[in-house]
């Protein structure tokens, strides 16, 4: 990873020097452990502040929106895949984007790695696929990367960039056994009270504090659903029919969208796996149209085309 | 007005009305056996027997004929009058045991068995038969004897030839005593048949006061003088009585109407064929049933209610056949040698949808000759009838349907393509009847002087296949021919353009101009809502009480004005309303009446007469969707009817004002394509005096035309396209544009700027509407060793050598034709439609040019649709030899020095022969010219094959999805030349419907960006059909989305897929619907 | 409505199930009378917001028709 890091300082401060960008979005290290921030470098000498590492979970291209500069980008292959989505929805220029694509291997869960082990984190390192976490107790305790990782990494299918200007490294391989859906499968084989039941306990402990849409770079219209008073579509309160408008309304907005980057899951301050909406609807459109978010800048995401040989079964 | 007491409340009637009129009115119930509104009261049951007190003593009166009096006292529910009632019911029970409306009141009045010895009569002596009897101005019944042998019947109970068999009497009888059977039997000397149903081809009855199909135009109901008891008796006339607005005239006659007009457009359509003389067919069997028997049965309106059922005992059928071609293709017996076009396809759609209603368990067979499926997307419906629907195909012409004794089965015994006899039953036959010109046109053609071809379908020329041999006259539909509904609605418009082009001078010459009522301008005025809730008769106030919901009404937010009315469509009432409008100062009307569907305009007309914007306004259905359908739940539906004026009322609070915008329009139009299709188009443009610029690629006109020898009618092609070219390069209002292509098209509907390069100079045409006439190119062949040989060719290089007189063609011993050259084949799933005409035309013109040549045609189904059956039937007198071959087993062509060797598999012989022949024309399919950067800078959609979609199938088959953009010729669908030019002069009629116009109007019902909240994704300029948003280039809001009102059709789809609710939809706005869904219900 | 019968909150596209709404009353057929219709120029309009609307204030069912 220390290679990776090495590497992207060094494209952001040719791309800068040579002034093929006003700025380079990439990350920097935390205040805490396994929480990268995004960072915005306008000059070469701020470069030195970009990392790289198992804690990029956050996803950049929400800082693409509607920017009027040229931006230089790290990428990840979800990261890409909104960007391309990006430029599909006139959120920027593809020539203002200059795409530093990084072979992705996974980030870690933020919220599954502090159950792991007792007491605070105050430092996680990793050495290729070795995890070490020491706590504030003193501890030092070892982990596979692989046990640790965020499920959307875990299940990822695109680790690549699918659109880039440069690579920092040789792609890596991509995963093929992966079953994305299983997840999806085990709720549609519910009865409707298992369901219901199921998705009440899920958003059960949600305070509407909307970090999963602020986090989320298809979130970006000037006006929100949510916030929108005049008709009122959703209350502001607890009530729990609002908080399943919005959830339910927020993934539908999503639909044939979702690039399942989980950065919504990420910062969800109550480890809410709000992706088993989303994926349900990734589902649906792969599965109905042959489509998954963000591979193609030609193409516009199935709900919003027709073409003459769409399913219909919906239709009784 | 007389006042009087009933049952302690005091009510009001009219002199001259009896107790139980006025009873009813105030909703008192009073049982009654023996009256009817439409007679006179006789008081014969004496059930609606009432107490009366007239200020000195009390007494019993029969409430049905006691005049009213000021100042009496009635009572209705004493304990005596019930018990007088009781007494009277516990006689009829012991009169009439069996009767359920006597049994119901006994129950009613807890009698379970009469003290008195029963009888078994049904007949309670109410009389209303006779009384009826006498109103139908018969009087052929009569109450006869006296006392105890008291009873309804005819004059020495003989049968008599003054009843007419009406059913009047049965139809008033109170407890089933009177049926059709017994006057059939004891009263008439007549034989009374049911009124049959037209329009559900006698399945089901119908009155002699009819609507004959709910979707008729006018939808106003009719009578038919012939059974009606008026015209034959002067009695009757109870509708006039009962009828609130005084429609009903008995006195009005048929009237003689002259009219000058310029010229006429015959569309008086076909009949179909009527096989009940094809007595080996057995159509008077039960289960015997022709296609509009089965069309009937299939709908949902139907007779059946939409319920597949075989008619000898209503059980469902489990085997179903079709037979094709009868009536049509057949000379020996009936004279209908030309094929129907029709039949096959109808015949696919019946056994598909007889499945889809059924199940996988129904079988469905069509027994046919050859499957004629060259319409547009037709071919792909039949495999998938025959791959996805599994319906069965047989080639086979079944000459008997025997009857199976002692079942309800039918039996079919053919022989299938192998050979074998097979005998198979089947539960329900159907007869896919053809098309047939009924003798009263055949006449009516005779008097018009109009010649007729030989299968009696009105002869027209290829080049002008509207007009008639009579100038001035047109013809359309499938009196030009038998033809389907996409055909016929083009031919229609075609024939209004081939009128239209010798009437252009008197265009707009007898117009007037309307007064306009200034708009009162409701800015910053709170919404004062009128509400008018209308009765119609008793239509909506039969069932919904109508007080009680305006009494509801009057205390909803907004509302100022509450009035109900008996009808609200009416002229006076329209008036009091544009009164009330003004009186009130109101600015947002309710009317809860009928359906928005088609009273809304004219109510919309009454708001601008009264000077308020038309768009504030919401009508809400009480009467379709309300009072007609939940009749026998009055309570449900008055709930139901408040719950929809509250809707309306909250919704019509939140509309505004809106405007219409007004847009010039350009009267030039372009034609794109110098083909027949293109030229045709644009002289019938210039002829109606539009300018017109014809755009062609190439440096002449005359398109694929230019290779074509005669036509399907033996007209020579290059004779009537020289003549073509002719009129169109020297027409005062054409300009050619000749070596010119098209760059890009900006505008709109009214107002397009095309960007042409001409000669590679550039140059900006301004035009009101298009016509896309791009046609089609034959497609080369890669199979049977085309290329290899130059006796090789495609069907338009035989014509070119035709057309060069070659002598070689005499000099041929042998030629063949093969059929679906890359048509009908995966990958290309169409049929060219043109090709077995044409190669059919060449083979015979082949035998003319050398009578000895062996000529074979290797075809998969001959497709000569229409009359051009004749061609196939000619040719196979003058010797041409058909063998078909099938798609997975085509033939090979080899290329020997003496000549070409042919193996195909013989479907009579079934094994392979071999033909040597000079000359092989490969009959190939036709591909669309344009690609689809061409059809995107229309902005209209192509289907897989590459030809342009049409507006609608059926009704909008000349037209594209975009406004002001018409399509005609081989870029819609391959087609022959007169199909063609019809198609062309349709899209001129629909272009011209535009063109003619001063200026055009959007609806106000129209989208518009906020693009403050725009957040420019672009999904509306994606999802939107008609191309109406795009992107704002310059400005402020650079990169928002905008919509233009003229392109917009106010579906909706674009605020429906705004995620950021940036799209208002006016007048269907969210905020609207939503004030609608949050009103829907009242926790009621 | 009645409290026994489910409220249904339909959604019908001017241009066919509401005008089929209406042949049906010109029919005289009968139905349930716990229906509430509400006209919409095409089911396109039909946004996934009403029918969460409409089952929050209350309808059992939400049938849209196009």
């Amino acid at each position: 990873m220390t290679s990776y890091t090495e590497k992207i300082q060094e494209a952001a401060k040719r791309l800068l020097k040579e002034g093929k960008v006003d700025m380079v979005i990439g990350f920097r290290r935390g205040s805490v452990p396994m929480m990268n921030q995004p960072h915005y470098v306008k000059s070469a000498e701020e470069a030195e502040a970009l990392i790289w590492d198992s804690h990029c979970g956050l996803n950049l291209a929400n800082y693409l929106t509607d920017r009027e500069d040229k931006v230089g980008i790290v990428a990840k292959g979800c990261d890409s895949r909104n960007i391309a989505n990006h430029i599909v929805e006139n959120k920027i220029n593809r020539e203002q984007v200059y795409i530093i694509g990084v072979p992705c291997t996974g980030m870690v869960d933020r919220h599954k790695l502090p159950k792991m082990v007792e007491g605070d984190i105050i430092e996680v390192a990793e050495d290729g696929d070795a995890i070490t976490v020491k706590t504030v107790n003193g501890d030092t305790k070892n982990f596979n990367k692989a046990d640790v990782l965020q499920q959307n990494c875990a299940d990822c299918s695109h680790r690549n960039p699918v659109i880039y200007d440069e690579m920092i490294a040789d792609p890596v391989e991509e995963q093929t056994d992966t079953d994305m859906f299983a997840s999806v499968r085990e709720i549609e084989a519910m009865s409707p009270d298992e369901k219901w039941d199921y998705f009440e306990d899920l958003i059960s402990s949600c305070i509407r504090c909307y970090a999963c849409r602020n986090a989320c770079p298809l979130c970006y219209c000037p006006l929100c659903f949510v916030d929108e008073s005049d008709p009122q579509w959703v209350g502001k309160s607890q009530d729990p029919i609002d908080v399943r408008t919005f959830h339910w309304l927020r993934a539908y907005h999503c639909a044939g969208r979702c690039t399942d980057c989980g950065a919504c899951e990420r910062v969800c301050p109550m480890g809410i796996k709000i992706r088993e909406f989303t994926k349900k609807l990734n589902k649906d459109c792969y599965e109905l149209y042959g489509w998954e978010a963000g591979l193609t800048t030609e193409e516009r995401p199935p709900l919003d085309t027709y073409r003459p040989n769409d399913p219909e079964d919906f239709i009784k | 007005m007389i006042t009087f007491k009933l049952n302690g409340q005091t009510v009001q009637g009219e002199e001259g009305q009896y107790l139980l009129q006025v009873a009813e009115n105030y909703g008192v119930y009073i049982p009654t056996l023996c009256n009817h509104k439409a007679l006179e009261p006789a008081g014969m049951c004496r059930l609606c027997t009432v107490e009366l007190f007239d200020g000195r003593r009390t007494k019993f009166v029969t409430a049905c004929n006691y005049p009213i009096w000021e100042g009496m006292e009635i009572q209705t529910d004493t304990e005596v009058v019930h018990e007088g009632r009781k007494l009277i019911v516990e006689m009829l029970l012991a009169r009439c045991p069996e009767v359920p409306v006597i049994q119901k009141l006994a129950k009613q009045y807890g009698i379970e068995e009469p003290r008195f010895e029963a009888e078994d009569n049904t007949c309670i002596l109410c009389g209303l038969c006779t009384r009826v009897c006498e109103r139908m101005g018969n009087g052929a019944i009569t109450l006869t004897n006296r006392g105890v042998d008291l009873k309804v019947d005819t004059p020495f109970h003989l049968q008599t030839d003054i009843c007419q068999g009406c059913g009047a009497c049965a139809f008033l009888c109170p407890t089933g005593h009177i049926t059709l059977d017994k006057i059939n039997r004891l009263i008439t000397t007549h034989q009374p048949e049911m009124i049959k149903s037209e329009y559900d081809v006698g399945m089901r009855g119908r009155k002699p006061i009819y609507v004959p199909y709910p979707q008729a135009v006018p939808n106003t109901p009719a009578i038919d003088r012939d059974v009606c008891m008026h015209f034959k008796t002067g009695g009757c006339q109870i509708c006039k009585d009962i009828c609130p607005v005084n429609a009903i005239d008995h006195t009005m006659a048929d009237e003689t109407v002259e009219l000058n007009v310029g010229s006429v457009i015959l569309a008086p359509g076909f009949e179909p064929y009527d096989p009940a003389n094809l007595d080996f067919y057995n159509y008077d069997h039960p289960n015997v049933i022709t296609s509009m028997e089965m069309e009937r049965m299939l709908s949902a309106s139907g007779p059946t209610g939409g319920h597949l059922v075989r008619l000898s005992d209503h059980q469902a059928p489990k085997r179903i056949a079709w037979l094709q071609c009868v009536g049509s293709r057949d000379m020996n017996r009936c004279n209908n040698a030309y094929c129907s076009s029709v039949c096959c396809m109808y015949a696919i759609k019946e056994a598909v949808i007889a499945k889809e209603h059924a199940g996988d368990d129904l079988d469905c067979s069509i027994f046919f000759m050859d499957m004629r499926t060259p319409g547009k997307d037709f071919e792909k419906f039949y495999e998938d009838a025959k791959n996805k629907s599994g319906v069965n195909f047989v080639r086979s012409r079944i000459h008997t349907i025997a009857p199976v004794p002692e079942t309800d089965e039918l039996e079919l015994r053919y022989v299938t393509e192998s050979g074998d006899p097979l005998t198979e039953n089947f539960d329900l036959v159907v007869l896919s009847i053809g098309l047939q010109m009924p003798q009263e046109i055949i006449e009516l053609s005779r008097k018009l002087d109009i010649d007729l071809t030989p299968g009696n379908f009105c002869d027209t020329k290829t080049f002008s296949p509207v007009s008639t041999s009579r100038e001035g006259i047109f013809a359309c539909g499938a009196f030009q021919g038998p033809k389907d509904i996409p055909q016929s609605v083009i031919d229609s418009s075609a024939a209004a353009a081939a009128a239209a082009e010798s009437l252009a001078d008197a265009r707009n010459t007898t117009t007037k101009e309307k007064e306009v009522v200034p708009e009162r301008d409701i800015a910053g005025e709170r919404p004062k809502i009128g509400v008018f809730i209308c009765r119609c008769g008793t239509n909506i106030a039969g069932v919904v009480d109508v007080p009680e919901v305006v009494a509801y009404t009057r205390g909803l937010p907004f509302v100022e004005f509450v009035d109900e009315n008996l009808f609200t469509c009416s002229q006076d009432t329209q008036d009091n309303m544009s009164a009330t409008i003004a009186e009130k100062g109101l600015n947002r009307i309710v009317v809860a009446a009928c359906t928005p569907k088609t009273h809304e305009p004219l109510f919309q007309e009454t708001l601008i007469n009264a000077g308020l914007n038309k768009y504030l306004f919401e009508m809400t259905n009480i009467r379709n969707q309300d009072s007609w359908v939940h009749k026998n739940n009055p309570e449900m539906a008055t709930q139901k009817a408040k719950d929809l004026v509250r809707m309306a009322v909250a919704k019509v609070a939140r509309m505004e004002p809106l405007q219409e915008s007004e847009l010039p329009m350009n009267h030039a139009a372009m034609v794109v394509g110098g083909g027949i299709s293109g030229m045709a188009a644009a002289k019938s443009l210039a002829d109606q005096g539009f300018e017109t610029h014809l755009i062609e690629k190439s440096g002449c006109l005359g398109g694929q035309a230019k290779n074509l020898y005669h036509t399907a009618k033996g007209e020579s092609v290059s004779e009537n396209l020289e003549e073509m070219v002719a009129s169109v390069q020297g027409h005062d209002h054409i300009r050619l544009h000749l070596n010119t292509g098209i760059q890009n098209v900006e505008g709109f509907v009214g107002n397009f700027q095309t960007t042409l390069s001409e000669n590679g100079k550039e140059e900006k045409l301004e035009h009101g509407a298009v016509i896309l006439a791009t046609g089609a190119t034959p497609y080369t062949p890669t199979e049977y060793a085309y290329g290899e040989d130059p006796r090789i060719l495609t069907s338009l290089e035989l014509d070119k050598k035709f057309n060069e007189n070659d002598p070689a063609l005499e000099k041929i011993n042998g030629a063949a034709f093969i059929q679906c050259v890359g048509s009908r084949e995966p990958g290309r799933m169409y049929c060219s439609r043109v090709c077995c005409t044409h190669s059919i035309e060449n083979a015979l013109e082949l035998k003319r040019r050398n009578p000895e040549m062996n000529v074979y045609i290797l075809y998969r189904d001959i497709r000569t649709y229409g009359e051009k059956e004749y061609l196939y039937k000619q040719a196979r007198q003058e010797g041409v030899i058909f063998i078909r071959y099938a798609l997975d087993d085509k033939p090979q062509v080899a290329v020997n020095d003496d000549g070409l060797s042919i193996t195909v598999t013989d479907h009579i012989l079934n094994r392979p022969i071999e033909l040597n022949v000079d000359l092989l024309t490969l009959a190939t399919a036709i591909i669309p010219s344009a690609d689809e950067a061409f059809a995107n800078l229309f902005k209209i959609p192509m289907n897989e094959d590459g030809f342009f979609i049409e507006r609608h199938a059926k009704l909008g088959p000349a037209e594209s999805a975009t406004d002001g953009v018409f399509l005609c010729g081989m870029a819609h669908y391959p087609k022959p030349i007169d199909e063609s030019i019809a198609q062309a002069k349709a899209a001129v009629s629909r272009a011209v419907t535009l063109l003619s116009q001063e200026s055009i109007h959007s609806s106000g019902t129209i989208a518009e960006v906020d693009p403050t909240k725009c957040a420019a994704c672009g999904v509306c300029i994606s999802v939107c059909p008609y191309s109406a948003p795009s992107f704002i280039e310059e400005g402020r809001f650079a990169g928002k989305a905008r919509i233009n009102p003229a392109l917009c059709k106010g579906c909706g789809l674009c605020a429906a897929s705004c995620r950021s609710g940036a799209i208002h939809l006016k007048g269907f706005d969210t905020d609207q619907i939503m004030s609608q869904i949050f009103e829907m219900d009242e926790a009621v | 409505m009645s409290d026994k019968e489910p409220k249904i909150l339909s959604f019908l596209c001017n241009w066919c199930s509401y005008g089929a709404a209406d042949l049906a009353g010109v029919s005289r057929m009968e139905y349930p009378s716990n229906i509430r219709v509400i006209r919409i120029p095409c089911t396109g309009r039909m946004s996934a917001k009403f029918i969460l609307a409409g089952l929050r204030q209350g309808a059992d069912a939400v049938w849209v028709s196009g």
